[in-house]
């Protein structure tokens, strides 16, 4: 943190405005159960943020409502001109919407984020170790520490794949976990998206927002930036091509402009100078890949695939995919292409391998895990079985292999239909449900309704593991818009924010004098 | 490059100059039709049936309470389900623009993706019934900066080409058409009629953004003839088929990175060939009926470099 100066000039929110508590952006904030990001407390009816949130607190506190209004619209009005959305299902046939970025940003100090990145490290290496193992030895499974059912018979096990050496033997290349914090502020790991998790162009895409539409919040702090990670991930595609091309071809495999990610897919391809494919441009000749251009074919080696394993090849998965690449699979299980992430990471990132995640960390890597779980119930436990279904309304209950938000029980919010019919399913199938206690959701101040109001929200960082583990500083924070709501979800009302990891030093001279 | 972005951009330009052709067309009719109000006994239709033959379009549906003209604009520059209105027009663009948002500069994206949402935002579509003027020019304006920003911010590499390709062939059919539209009116035209004959072929000019150049070259009325020459065979103004013909060789003998006396291939053959009519034009093609016959078969032709575009690159 450098220079804290009065923000009010340089906001332009009008000549010497002294802006009252009534009127302000923070009148009438409350404080829920929840650890509020900002607000540390209130002092007399006053919140009181906390020491690495004051300044922008202040400039908060100068900041006119009209004002805050007009910068929202102008966050509003960027990222539908840069085309910012993404596609909801399910509503009609598809509708492009523009995913709402709050122009408040989300702070997290240089220890904190130390902390983090060192457990997250912890985390991919160990669940690398983990997917290596399954695929070959088993030692883990043998000495029993993950049950070897829950293993062999996941959904996502690729049984296809067991024997299959993958490329410098990483399966995980890229990672988005999600974090939140509970009531103690105590980070979380709510689960891994190891398969293919998206949300980093929004981390890249809010940024250049908010430095545009508020450029004077950056005044008063030293953040990292985080634009390195295009250059960082194409770093990692080229280490796993081939290791007898000097020279690789690496390609982004999107399903195309309808899927819900496609604004992801050609940012990421276009940052990183690399060809945006779709299936029918790819094909596969004897084991070899290559890409149909105007000047006849072209070889491939590595492809950063952006789509499910079901419908990566229509030989070896589901036949009826029009998305994927006949011929890719055994192409990859030759070698002569690398895919990333892998095939088969599904069965690490599955609800019901994530209560485990912690003795996978002991048992590979002999440490203590550095970021805890969030307590988890296995209805497949009898012991647990009944404390879920009595205890429905106080749980969340999940469905192991599914993502997304959907088929979710959120107790406290849930109608006494909704827990009846979880009741029967899980007494009916125990194994493919997890539940945990509600936590609270973090909250931050976000602008809703002409002033600032706490909404909870979460932390998706984004991992990248090649010659090294590189955790991109600062991450994707979602914010679930409606009150009281705990679902981030894009595709359930959710918005996002910056999120600025701070420098560790302050810098020597202060800025903007 | 891969064939399927070759494809997106060149479809992309085609469908953005179809629209700046269209909303041109319209708004010149618009003006013109205000002129010739009083003058003639019932321009309003001749001159917007005429527009929409020239678009090969039908009449529109007439809604309740509608005005002929009004039902007219509406369907040329709104309707959704006209595919070669206006709306239709950016809309596919954009559509092939977003399918390959990774090989279009974000500026291009952003330029275009801004243009679809003015015209689609409330206030421009509901003052098209009032005057079309306003949607038109934003349409035009919209076109110009995607270029602009397409020109100073991709390499001028094959994808450029592709996209240089879509946007001159459209054009050199649009201009060809809007000339056949009127090849008529070469055959009568008497002295009386020489004030209505002069807003007539100055609105063929018009659409073809052409007025103020022609101006600038012949200094004098506007003369059938001369436009017909003009239009077709100039070689330096950027609305003139000859024109249009000749950055298409260009971008085709760049794409194929040969010489243009070294390109075999029946694109090259076909393109040549109607350039090379259109540079040693007998002055004798210039009456009705002969006008009307080159100009017949120097639109098949280009339909032709259509089809083979898409042979020679597989562009599906």
């Amino acid at each position: 943190m450098s220079s804290h100066q009065p923000a009010a000039a340089a906001l332009g929110s009008g000549p010497e405005c002294a802006i009252s508590a009534q009127e302000g952006l923070f009148a009438g904030y409350e404080l829920g159960a929840a650890y509020d990001e900002m607000i540390g407390g209130l002092r007399s009816g006053e919140p009181v943020p906390r020491p690495h949130y004051q300044p922008l607190h202040e400039r908060l506190l100068q900041t006119s409502p009209e004002d805050f209004r007009r910068r929202k619209a102008m966050t509003d009005l960027s990222m539908r001109q840069d085309g910012v959305g993404f596609t909801v299902y399910r509503a009609e046939e598809g509708i492009e919407r523009v995913w709402p970025m709050d122009p408040v940003p989300r702070i997290i100090p240089a220890a904190e984020w130390r902390q983090i990145e060192a457990g997250l490290t912890q985390r991919i290496n160990a669940l690398n170790l983990f997917l290596w193992d399954v695929y070959h030895e088993q030692h883990i499974l043998r000495d029993g520490v993950v049950p070897a059912g829950l293993v062999l018979q996941g959904a996502f096990f690729r049984r296809e794949f067991v024997g299959v050496n993958v490329p410098r033997r990483i399966y995980i290349h890229i990672c988005g976990t999600d974090l939140i914090r509970a009531a103690d502020g105590e980070y979380l790991v709510l689960e891994d998206n190891a398969r293919t998790p998206s949300g980093v162009s929004y981390m890249l895409q809010n940024r250049q927002v908010i430095k545009r539409v508020f450029p004077s919040l950056f005044n008063d702090y030293d953040v990292l930036p985080n634009d390195d990670y295009p250059a960082a991930l194409l770093d990692v595609l080229q280490y796993i091509a081939p290791q007898s091309v000097s020279q690789p071809t690496a390609v982004l495999l999107s399903p195309g402009m309808y899927n819900s990610a496609y604004f992801e897919h050609s940012f990421l391809a276009q940052r990183m100078g690399i060809e945006l494919v779709e299936g029918r441009d790819l094909l596969v000749d004897g084991n070899r890949v290559f890409m149909r251009t105007t000047r006849g074919r072209q070889r491939v080696d590595v492809i950063y695939r952006r789509i499910d394993d079901d419908f990566l090849d229509p030989l070896t998965f589901r036949a009826d995919s029009a998305l994927g690449v006949p011929g890719l699979v055994n192409a990859y299980r030759a070698g002569t292409v690398a895919l990333a992430n892998s095939i088969g990471t599904g069965i690490a990132d599955d609800k019901g391998i994530y209560p485990f995640v912690p003795d996978m960390i002991r048992y590979y890597l002999k440490q203590e895990p550095l970021l805890n779980n969030v307590e988890t119930f296995r209805p497949e436990i009898p012991a647990h079985r009944s404390h879920v279904l009595e205890n429905l309304e106080k749980l969340v209950v999940k469905r192991v292999n599914e993502s997304g938000g959907y088929g979710m029980l959120v107790g406290p919010a849930s109608t006494k239909q909704q827990r009846e019919e979880f009741h029967r399913m899980i007494a009916a199938n125990p194994r493919d449900f997890i539940a945990q206690p509600t936590i609270q959701l973090s909250t931050h101040p976000t602008f809703v309704d002409g002033r600032l109001e706490g909404r909870h929200l979460d932390l998706r960082p984004f991992v990248l593991c090649g010659e090294r583990v590189t955790v991109t500083p600062g991450g994707l924070t979602r914010v679930a818009l409606p009150k009281g709501s705990l679902v981030v979800n894009s595709s359930q009302g959710g918005g996002s924010k910056d999120t600025w990891i701070l420098a560790d030093k302050p810098s020597a001279s202060p800025r903007n004098e | 490059m891969l064939s399927r972005v070759a494809d997106a951009l060149f479809w992309m330009s085609r469908y953005l100059e179809r629209a700046d052709h269209v909303a041109r067309a319209v708004d010149v009719t618009f003006q013109l039709d205000l002129d010739l109000h009083g003058v003639l006994a019932n321009p309003v239709e001749l001159e917007w049936n005429a527009l929409l033959s020239l678009l090969r379009q039908p009449p529109p549906q007439i809604r309740d309470g509608e005005h002929p003209v009004g039902a007219v604009q509406r369907w040329l520059l709104l309707d959704m389900s006209n595919p070669g209105s206006v709306m239709s027009c950016v809309n596919r663009s954009r559509n092939n623009a977003r399918s390959i948002r990774g090989s279009i500069s974000p500026p291009m994206w952003r330029e275009l993706n801004k243009l679809y949402w003015r015209l689609s935002d409330a206030g421009l579509p509901a003052r098209v019934a009032d005057s079309p003027h306003d949607f038109c020019e934003e349409t035009q304006i919209g076109v110009l900066l995607f270029h602009g920003v397409c020109e100073a911010t991709v390499m001028h590499d094959e994808g450029w080409h592709f996209i240089q390709l879509g946007r001159h062939l459209e054009r050199a059919e649009k201009v060809l058409r809007t000339l056949d539209s009127k090849f008529g009116l070469l055959e009568r035209s008497e002295a009386a009629d020489l004030p209505i004959n002069n807003l007539q072929w100055g609105a063929v000019l018009k659409k073809c953004a052409a007025y103020e150049a022609y101006q600038r070259l012949y200094i004098s009325r506007v003369e059938p003839e001369r436009v017909v020459e003009f239009l077709l065979t100039n070689a330096d103004f950027p609305h003139s088929v000859r024109f249009c013909l000749a950055r298409i060789m260009q971008s085709l003998t760049e794409i194929s990175g040969r010489l243009p006396d070294r390109c075999d291939d029946d694109v090259v053959r076909t393109v040549g060939r109607l350039l090379n009519d259109l540079v040693y034009l007998e002055d004798a093609t210039f009456d009705g009926e002969r006008l009307h016959a080159f100009l017949g078969n120097a639109l098949s032709r280009c339909a032709r470099i259509g089809n083979l575009l898409q042979q020679q690159y597989a562009l599906q």
